[in-house]
């Protein structure tokens, strides 16, 4: 079969795609809202090791089956992250901490939190869980996985998150484009005083921005472990957090952008666990492989910048030592 | 030009230099927060049905009650003294230097390759050599994110995280390949790790002179490190490029105004930065282990982040921070022996108290500048005050002549 | 032409009274129980100079800052309007000096933002009712355009139809005229006497003393956070107005040194750049000073950038004393001679958060006299020379020590002055530099630059302020959308200095 390999490459890249387009989506809200977050990985930590513990307990402790134990195990690893990121906010937004600092502490607190939580979780266990917790049932994409030589690969065996996450751009867009709520919390991004002085509170905008970006990261970090891995592992996240930040930066804020560029990078990661033995890149040794997705996101983002328009009020804080 | 404000002559209090206000304000503001931080760990503690008060004191004396205590905790707040102060060079600049921990890592490559080449050299000139090629090889990968910024605008927080990943897939690759070890002898399983080091070539113990137990591996590097503080504080403060430095990372457009180069600045500032960032791993490989080995010390990099901004990026307050949480770094050894609380909240306690810290010194600072412009407004003029007839926009009604300072503050480090 | 012809007559009864309304900042007491009271249907007109108190009381009035005493009654009633949003309800709206508007909105987002009747957005209506209000007071706006790509006159009506969206009755406008053309302002009448006209109240702060004369129907005077005088146009004229608001007879002109004009020390030929520069050619000679007039967003700010070095200029040339200039880095150039006072302050001047004696070396950190080859600074020496800028500038501060952000204006602009006049530059360049300053600062400064000009050397002014220009200029010039379209003598009148800021070459006015 000629296109095996790049067929599941692209399988691959579709699960990182849900990992780079949901952690992304939850770093838009907050930075359209003038909150520029960079614990999205930290974030996502605090979703992986939660996640792992809630699909195992909903699934087997609690006993509601294969198919809703995952999904409410999901869920508790969003709401997990959203709580997370409620410290961000706080210190944000009523301390009025610079953004990047409670950032980086979020991913500092998150390393430590996760370990404590899986001693917690998983038997006095604080750097993983055992392996092979439930997930939802796989899906093939119908019609295009009966695609010739190979290619009907690339569609199959997907997780129905995939699905989701894909899907989670209509009401993304719609909500930011077409209600007042998104009118307001972009607003608040653009232009805090002039929001402000025509009687919208920014803080209030704020607040949901920075939880619905713990939330879709904190999805994302327990989609990873719950889903993709089968388990929970310290570190685990890989940075993922961080390229997923680059990916938005580089789609200019945009939901859709977003899409293509979470892809992107998606399948920048998986050359290295499928396409090792490709034509230039088996040349290379192992290691340098592994660097390939992050010196694509280098140059991407040395290439795109200039081009790119931040929210005027989370620029600032990207300018340095600063933000509003 | 006369215009006096009020009526009869105001006799302006005895001026205490500004200096004084914000020492002592500070020192107060460490001591709240610190406060804080024991408290809110306080509560997790009591979760686990334990006393408080008895674990922060096994806490507490493990690390301050005996010599041996006092040796763990100098010698972990070594390398994050290097670590902080990396950082705290590029935020006096107004960037941030996410990417020390890649730093740290190249770093070590290029000391363990000056290590393994260079040792033919006397003992007095390789170990210097060793500690140059650490801080070069930090060097150049910082100038990487430097360039990238200044040529071409690429965000230094992004580029650096993608050089820590980068970084550590090196540190890989050169262990399982030119820097692999050869010297075990045949069939002995070992962690993978280069060559050992010569002798000579070691930092030595200073903890047999203090009755130090030799297993805290104190090094005279912790002296480094303070002078490497003091020299930061000397850069920062009393040299042309601390004050472009500064000038730059406050007011960039006042900067460029007066003939400042923004961008040699940034570079420059940064290149320090990686330097500073190369001596990090120094500890581990010169004093405690004797090679490089693949299961290096991480996040010593992310932790200097947090040990600067406990320090309030001050390399003074920097040292003091790093004693700190070497202190409770240390206590985690007391958990592990006589408490049910895991030795995570240890590092919990440690986040919680960097962001306690960071929220008191920024109600603490507004304060103060609240009332220096009150100090100031009643010894100036009425009339062509700033603060109330200037200000860009609509204010609340708690906000006073110290709102106009607040977005100049917010900068301020 | 004076006077507005309104109907506010002394028959009706007032439809908001501000009474003995105090308010203290730290250090300053801004209005000292001021009484004011506005009628329906009239422009009323707040006069005072800058740090007078006329923004704060509005400001108190809108609900920005909580009065320390008095009170204020609507429709007879005594109302507390602690926030914008109570003020609106009460029908009192506000537009400022600096606008706040979302710029990558469109002109519709902007108005309804806050109002947007309903959760679903039907952006079709909601510009359909925008440009149905616009039509009704004559306002030319595009509801669909986006503000980024506004002019700033269409900037204030947007700003304008966002209050009267909300059904305001009383409208705050806060120097309105400073960021517009003679034409803008022309049209912006227009639209003020329509709303006049429907019953409307316009509040019109300003200083500038010919527009009050134009549109007013009543004049309230403030100085000193103390209302000293309420008239009207027709009772009296420009200089009693000037008296009242300084409280001394106001020169309107310094005396002028003459001094022997030399060969030139600037000449730019042909500067074109970014747009906002379209072939700027200009000279200024030793021992002049050229004024720069024209209405600010038409390439002043870019002109002053290129000269100094913060702008590589697209084309053309500039050379100082005949050595070329344009395009070399700004430590080069003002080594070479030039100073520079900027049009901000916070942006281009000061650094804030640093001390007045570290600001007092800005530029000249490198000179052997304040640091050493290996950078470490001579501190000592910096601190006297900070001392001696103190002493010669009647700069007030309680020592070089203090941080620069707690220096009022006056005292910034005097810093800058000081600091930029040291180095002797053979050519100063001064953007709108007295903007913000109280009339003694003002005075302070404009002597400054004509010593300047008495020591033989050469100054650019370039201000917006007619007033400055006529006060310091030996020739001026007008600029208009990046080009010289006019060269005066300091004596022209100033209807044809106008005429030369709008666009046309003086031959071709009516």
């Amino acid at each position: 079969m000629p296109f095996t390999d790049i067929a599941v490459a692209v399988q691959i890249s579709f699960t990182y795609f849900t990992v780079f387009y949901l952690t992304g989506l939850g770093g838009l809200f907050s930075e359209r809202s003038g909150i520029v977050n960079i614990g999205l990985e930290g974030l996502m930590i605090v979703g992986t090791v939660t996640g792992a513990f809630g699909v195992r307990f909903f699934t087997d402790t609690v006993g509601l089956g294969s198919v809703w134990g995952p999904i409410l195990g999901l869920l508790f690893g969003a709401l997990c992250g959203a709580i997370f990121a409620g410290v961000h906010a706080v210190a944000t937004i009523t301390f009025r901490v610079d953004h990047i600092v409670s950032g980086v502490v979020i991913n500092l607190v998150a390393i430590g939190l996760a370990r404590f939580l899986s001693s917690a979780f998983f038997n006095g266990q604080s750097t993983q869980s055992d392996p092979g917790g439930p997930h939802l049932a796989r899906l093939d994409i119908p019609g295009l996985s009966a695609l010739p030589g190979g290619l009907d690969r690339a569609f199959e065996g997907l997780s129905p998150m995939v699905i989701v996450a894909a899907l989670m751009v209509i009401p993304v867009w719609y909500s930011l484009n077409r209600l007042r709520w998104g009118l307001r919390l972009r607003s608040c991004g653009e232009n805090p005083e002039a929001t402000r002085s025509l009687g919208v509170s920014v803080p209030l905008y704020r607040y949901q921005g920075v939880l619905l970006s713990g939330a879709f990261a904190g999805l994302s970090g327990a989609f990873l472990a719950a889903e993709i891995i089968g388990n929970w592992r310290e570190g685990q996240t890989l940075g993922l957090g961080f390229i997923a930040l680059a990916a938005l930066i580089i789609s200019n804020w945009n939901p859709i952008r977003l899409m293509f560029f979470a892809w992107l990078f998606g399948f920048a990661f998986a050359i290295p666990l499928r396409l090792q033995d490709a034509p230039v890149i088996s040349l290379l040794p192992e290691q340098f492989i592994r660097m390939i997705p992050y010196i694509v996101t280098i140059v991407a983002i040395a290439g795109f910048v200039g081009r790119v328009r931040p929210p005027a009020a989370a620029g600032r804080a990207y300018e340095g030592a600063g933000g509003s | 030009m006369s215009a006096q404000g009020m009526a009869s002559p105001i006799t302006v209090p005895r001026a205490r230099p500004a200096w004084l206000e914000s020492f002592v304000g500070q020192l107060l503001a460490l001591l709240a927060s610190f406060g804080i931080a024991l408290l809110i760990g306080s509560l997790l503690i009591l979760a686990y049905g334990e006393n408080p008060i008895e674990v922060y004191r096994s806490i507490f004396d493990a690390s301050l009650g005996s010599a041996d205590g006092l040796g763990y905790v100098f010698a972990i707040a070594t390398p994050l003294i290097f670590s902080a102060l990396a950082v705290s060079v590029c935020f006096k600049g107004g960037m941030f230097n996410i990417g020390v921990e890649g730093q740290y890592l190249v770093a070590m490559i290029a000391a363990a390759v000056a290590e393994l080449n260079l040792d033919f050299l006397p003992g007095f000139l390789l170990v210097p050599a060793v500690l140059l090629a650490a801080m070069f090889g930090g060097m150049i990968w910082a100038a990487i994110p430097a360039v990238l910024k200044v040529k071409r605008g690429a965000h230094e927080v992004v580029t650096t995280i993608m050089l820590n990943a980068i970084a550590l897939s090196l540190v890989g690759w050169a262990l399982n390949g030119p820097l692999k070890y050869n010297d075990a002898p045949e069939g002995a399983f070992v962690d993978l790790r280069s060559n050992v080091f010569p002798d000579k070539g070691l930092v030595g113990d200073l903890g047999s002179v203090f009755g130090v137990t030799p297993g805290a591996h104190l090094s005279w590097l912790v002296f480094l490190a303070i002078a490497a503080a003091i020299i930061v504080w000397f850069l920062i403060r009393r040299t042309r490029l601390g004050y472009e430095a500064r000038a730059v990372g406050s007011s960039p457009g006042s900067a460029k105004a007066g003939g400042v180069s923004i961008g040699s600045t940034q570079i420059r500032l940064f290149l320090i930065s990686g330097a500073l960032a190369g001596l990090i791993g120094m500890q581990q490989i010169l004093a405690d282990r004797g090679y490089l080995p693949l299961n290096y010390v991480p996040l010593l990099g992310f932790l200097g982040i947090g040990v600067a901004f406990l320090g309030q990026n001050n390399p003074i307050g920097i040292i003091f921070a790093a004693i700190l949480w070497g202190i409770l770094s240390r206590g985690e050894v007391a958990l592990q022996i006589s408490s049910q609380v895991p030795r995570e909240f240890i590092i919990i306690l440690q986040g919680v108290l960097i962001l306690t810290v960071v929220i008191i010194y920024q109600i603490a600072r507004r304060r103060l500048a609240a009332r220096q412009l009150q100090q100031a407004g009643m010894a100036g003029e009425l009339g062509d005050s700033d603060a109330p007839e200037e200000s860009a926009g609509p204010r609340g009604p708690e906000d006073t002549g110290a709102e106009a300072l607040e977005p100049v503050e917010e900068k301020r480090i | 032409m004076t006077g507005g012809d309104g109907a506010g007559g002394s028959a009706t009864p007032p439809l908001v009274v501000l009474e003995h309304i105090t308010k203290r900042f730290p250090g300053v007491l801004a209005n000292d129980e001021v009484d004011l009271e506005l009628r329906a249907g009239e422009v009323h007109a707040l006069i005072g100079e800058n740090g007078a108190g006329k923004s704060t009381l509005m400001r108190v009035l809108y609900g920005m800052y909580p009065a320390d005493g008095g009170r204020i009654v609507v429709r007879g009633q005594e109302v507390r309007i602690s926030s914008p949003r109570d003020a609106i309800a009460n029908g009192i709206g506000m537009v400022h000096q600096h606008f706040v508007l979302v710029d990558p909105f469109t002109v519709t987002e902007n108005i309804i933002l806050g109002e947007e009747g309903g959760e679903r957005l039907d952006m079709d209506a909601a510009q359909q009712r925008v440009a149905e209000l616009a039509e009704s007071y004559a306002f030319r706006v595009d509801p669909g355009a986006v503000v980024e790509e506004l002019s700033v006159g269409e900037e204030q009506r947007v700003e304008i139809l966002k209050a009267l969206y909300r059904g305001v009755e009383i409208l705050i406008l806060d120097e309105p005229t400073a960021v517009l053309t003679p034409s803008e302002t022309t049209d912006l009448f227009g639209n003020l006497r329509k709303l006049r006209e429907a019953g409307r109240t316009i509040v019109f702060i300003s200083h500038k003393l010919d527009e009050v004369m134009e549109i007013a129907d009543r004049i309230t005077v403030l100085r000193r956070g103390r209302v000293v005088g309420e008239t009207r146009p027709s009772e009296t004229s420009k200089a009693t107005l000037a008296e009242m608001m300084v409280g001394r007879p106001v020169l309107f002109r310094l005396d002028k040194p003459s001094v022997e004009i030399g060969e030139p020390v600037l000449k730019v030929e042909d500067l074109t750049g970014e747009g906002k520069l379209n072939g700027v050619s200009l000279e200024v000679r030793a021992g002049e000073i050229l004024g720069v007039a024209g209405v600010e967003g038409n390439g002043q700010r870019e002109l002053a950038e290129s000269l100094i070095g913060l702008r590589t200029p697209e084309s053309g040339t500039i050379e100082l004393e005949g050595a070329a200039i344009g395009g070399r880095p700004v430590f080069d150039i003002r080594n070479a001679g030039v100073g520079y006072i900027p049009e901000d302050r916070h942006e281009q001047g000061l650094v804030l958060t640093m001390s007045l004696w570290e600001n007092s070396v800005l530029g000249r950190q490198d000179d052997t006299d304040f640091s050493g080859s290996l950078g470490v600074l001579y501190i000592r020496k910096i601190k006297d020379l900070a001392a001696r800028l103190v002493k010669l500038f009647d700069i007030r501060a309680r020592s070089v020590d203090v941080t620069a952000s707690t220096l009022s204006g006056g005292n910034q602009q005097k810093l800058i002055l000081a600091r930029e006049l040291e180095t002797d530059p053979k050519l100063l360049i001064a953007a709108q530099p007295t903007r913000g300053l109280d009339v003694g600062a003002i005075e302070f400064v404009w002597k400054e630059i004509l010593d300047q000009k008495a020591a033989g050397r050469g100054v650019l002014l370039i201000s917006a302020e007619l007033d400055e220009i006529y006060a310091l200029s030996d020739r001026i010039v007008t600029l208009f959308e990046g080009k010289i379209t006019g060269e005066f003598p300091p004596d022209a009148p100033p209807e044809q200095v106008g005429i030369g800021m709008l666009g046309r070459a003086p031959q071709e006015a009516a």
